[in-house]
């Protein structure tokens, strides 16, 4: 038996957990330092006290102690929290598109106002998720096709998500237009009240949305927790450069969470001065699925609470993950 | 916290943060460090052991590999338990020496 697979063999001595957290530094120690009997026996009794410590029910939580581990939740959250917002956002549009508020903002520039402050918002943190989030993919891609290169399939969960959703919105326009009948099922709509006078492929819109969504940040979620690209060095041109992913991605995802909370607040004022300006829409039923304006809207403000809390929370937990200060 | 809740792991714990205290270090130039200063060599399981626990009472925190290898660092928690037992030890040792005197 040769010494890696010694090593190899004294490593999984330890739980799984552990393993996760410290393998890849211990073996590179026990590389430089296994020299007698007495190591591998001493190897043998720490595995045995990690063991004991589970066994114990010691509140041990050997991943989450590292900082580098807490940036990647941090960066994790933010990014599960955009989703979610980008959910709001986009029920927020189906809201505003099948009511009488459109037409409203091209005569109120205070309404129109916090309408653009909401699309500004969307702008700005879709920037810094994908300035953040280029890197880290990037490396997630070239770790992964060095490795293991069946974890690349997880990378086309929002590949596919997203043809799904371009699919469907031509579908949408084919039966729109009339180029697709389908007796019983769609009628044919009057141009001009489609989709959101479709109901039926309006909601159906949402669903592929919100499952394409929710699909894409468990991928996202699962690629990058087993492959953590923590950081990478690359030889270019005879000089070395390090890149840290997740240290670079931590601006962008403070600016993500700040649009986040700048288009709650846009999106407050927004429905205040709509509803102020038309009770009757307030008080009617412009809600997918002809559910009630305001119970449509409050759950939409609240998703936007929810994700922008979790945004922070996010961000909280990387005060103790800084690195390097 | 108390320097018992290290179990079989205490003195190397203790090792370990005045190791750091003289700045940041991987595993190996730990095993080595306490070597040359304290004669004495831990074991690879024992370190991590007292590592592991260390870091899970927050007195010391990984930093970003370099290559393979994780450097330590103290932290602020780990800087002032170290200086507490530091201090009372010196203490004992100041009255031990002076009834050994008397």
């Amino acid at each position: 038996m040769n010494a890696a697979k010694v090593r190899l063999w004294l490593v999984r001595l330890y739980p799984q957990e552990w393993r996760d957290r410290y393998a890849p530094e211990f073996d590179i120690l026990l590389e430089q330092c296994l020299h007698s009997p007495l190591d591998v026996v001493d190897v043998f009794l720490g595995a045995v006290d990690a063991h004991l410590q589970l066994l114990n029910g010691d509140k041990v939580n050997w991943r989450t102690l590292n900082m580098v581990n807490k940036l990647r939740t941090t960066l994790l959250i933010v990014f599960t929290a955009y989703i979610g917002f980008i959910i709001a956002g986009f029920s927020l549009v189906g809201l505003a598109d099948d009511s009488p508020m459109l037409p409203l903002m091209k005569t109120n520039h205070t309404l129109a106002f916090s309408w653009t402050m909401i699309q500004v918002g969307a702008v700005v943190a879709l920037l810094a998720v994908v300035i953040g989030g280029l890197p880290l993919a990037l490396m997630v891609v070239r770790r992964a096709w060095m490795t293991n290169r069946r974890r690349l399939g997880l990378l086309l969960v929002p590949v596919f998500s997203i043809l799904a959703l371009m699919l469907y919105v031509g579908f949408i326009f084919l039966v729109g237009t009339s180029s697709i009948q389908i007796a019983g099922v769609f009628p044919v709509v009057p141009s001009g009240n489609f989709p959101p006078g479709n109901r039926l492929m309006l909601a159906g819109l949402m669903l592929v949305f919100i499952l394409g969504a929710t699909a894409s940040a468990l991928a996202v979620w699962k690629i990058v927790s087993s492959i953590d690209p923590e950081q990478e060095t690359l030889h270019i041109t005879g000089r070395r450069l390090t890149v840290r992913p997740y240290t670079f991605a931590l601006v962008p995802a403070v600016i993500t969470t700040v649009s986040m909370l700048v288009m709650l607040v846009a999106t407050l004022t927004w429905g205040w001065m709509a509803f102020s300006a038309l009770p009757q829409v307030y008080a009617g039923n412009y809600g997918p699925w002809q559910t009630n304006t305001q119970v449509w809207f409050y759950s939409i403000v609240i998703l936007m609470i929810l994700c922008t809390l979790a945004g922070f929370f996010g961000l909280a937990r990387s005060r103790s993950a800084r690195i390097g200060t | 916290m108390d320097n018992s809740e290290f179990g079989r792991f205490s003195d190397p714990a203790l090792l370990i943060l005045a190791c750091l205290a003289g700045g940041e270090k991987h595993g190996y130039a730990m095993m080595e460090d306490i070597q040359a200063t304290a004669g004495v060599r831990l074991g690879p399981g024992t370190l991590y052991g007292a590592l592991s626990r260390l870091e899970q009472y927050g007195l010391i925190e990984a930093l970003p590999a370099d290559e393979r290898r994780r450097p330590y660092r103290l932290t602020a928690q780990g800087t002032a338990f170290l200086r507490q037992y530091l201090t009372s030890l010196e203490k004992f040792v100041s009255l031990s020496l002076k009834r050994l005197e008397a």
